[in-house]
């Protein structure tokens, strides 16, 4: 009886902390400033999910959920690969305006910007 | 016996949930997209990965428990060619590295 | 590497004679087929297959403690109620130089504490590694050629 007690009181916080941690994943990818950002969380969300087909498979007792698991994370590492050719492939960093915190390239503080924002306008044309 | 299988199997789960939330909040403060692939790719892999342990111990089952086995290993193979190559896509292009960022010999040596 | 499929091989064979395909059944044929093959290999060129194994465990065994470690620091870093992060991207250079190697330390240094591997230069002598603490770019260095480097190359050479 404690043992089953024990099980759900584990089950319910784990599924409270995956919760949690979605709702905070998802404000990253509508807040994200560039698209790697979006990304990278988006890759995250595909973590947290395959989390909580686990905890369900413990919870229902279906072991199937395992493979359904495993199905996901091979989708969402193929998903993530081609993100990363898309990122490759389009060229530049520009998204809408700035990255947030983003250092801000003024005259003679980094060598780099210069060139970055002639890359961001060849890619336009 | 049972008791200690349902407590070890009730640690995983809390410890998988909190890694995947302390994943997320990375994901949220730190300050620039390869920082925070460092808190994607680490903790988050780490999260789901003890709970799909926690899935095959708690079936009790052995050809179960080597399919999330099998799944941990799958997940800890990918996550680092993912995160490398989001990583390698977002320098190359020209994200900008946060401010803070002190060092960039990658970009030193490919001007 | 032959050896090594000899000894997938052999394990196969196992499980088809012995008529019952469990996962347990196959880590059993493969442990007493290397058994078997570093026995003969012992005898007959001296190189040692099972110390080979035992170096490959070892790699393994050290990947799963940083692993655990990496997610702590991770774990630390941000919660932490002031973030102190000094991030930079450092050249590391290449020890290994064969393709398997080097992936197998890009991956290893991904995995690790504080560490994430950006690319490999065109000549494959250097990589970069992007870190969250660059305040100490020789020691991170250090730690990397003493740690998995050294351990790969005892490994597979």
């Amino acid at each position: 009886m404690s043992d089953a007690l024990i099980l759900s009181a584990g089950i319910w916080l784990s599924l409270a902390l995956l919760a949690l941690s979605f709702l905070v994943t998802v404000c990253r990818v509508v807040a994200g400033p560039t698209l790697a950002d979006r990304v990278v969380a988006l890759d995250m969300l595909v973590g947290i999910a395959i989390g909580f087909i686990a905890v369900i498979a413990i919870k229902t007792g279906f072991t199937l959920y395992i493979d359904v698991a495993i199905a996901l994370g091979l989708v969402g590492f193929l998903a993530t690969v081609a993100f990363a050719r898309f990122i490759l492939s389009r060229g530049t960093a520009d998204e809408e305006g700035e990255p947030e915190n983003a250092a801000r390239p003024r005259p003679g503080h980094r060598s780099g910007s210069g060139k970055r924002s002639k890359m961001a306008h060849g890619g336009k044309q | 016996m049972s008791l200690v299988l349902t407590l070890v199997t009730v640690l995983l789960l809390v410890a998988g949930g909190a890694f995947a939330l302390v994943a997320s909040i990375g994901l949220i403060r730190l300050p620039d997209v390869f920082t925070r692939m460092h808190a994607a790719s680490k903790a988050g892999t780490v999260g789901s990965g003890l709970l799909l342990l926690a899935a095959g111990l708690h079936s009790g089952d052995l050809s179960t428990f080597s399919r999330a086995l099998a799944g941990f290993l799958f997940f800890i193979l990918t996550a680092p060619i993912s995160a490398h190559l989001l990583a390698r896509a977002a320098h190359k292009v020209g994200y900008r590295l946060h401010a803070s960022t002190v060092v960039d010999h990658l970009r030193r040596d490919n001007p | 590497m032959t050896a090594f499929s000899m000894n997938v091989l052999f394990a196969v064979v196992w499980v088809a004679v012995s008529g019952s395909a469990t996962f347990l059944n196959f880590l059993f044929g493969f442990v007493v087929s290397a058994l078997a093959i570093g026995l003969v290999r012992e005898q007959a060129q001296g190189v040692s297959y099972l110390r080979r194994i035992g170096l490959i465990l070892s790699l393994v065994l050290l990947f799963f403690r940083e692993l655990a470690l990496s997610a702590w620091k991770v774990a630390v870093l941000v919660t932490r109620p002031k973030l102190e992060a000094r991030p930079g991207i450092f050249a590391f250079p290449l020890t290994v130089d064969r393709d398997f190697e080097i992936t197998l330390l890009a991956n290893l240094i991904t995995l690790t504490p504080g560490t994430l591997s950006v690319d490999v230069s065109e000549d494959r002598r250097t990589l970069y590694v992007h870190a969250v603490d660059c305040s100490d770019i020789e020691g991170a260095r250090r730690d990397i050629r003493d740690g998995f480097e050294r351990k790969i190359m005892e490994a597979f050479r």
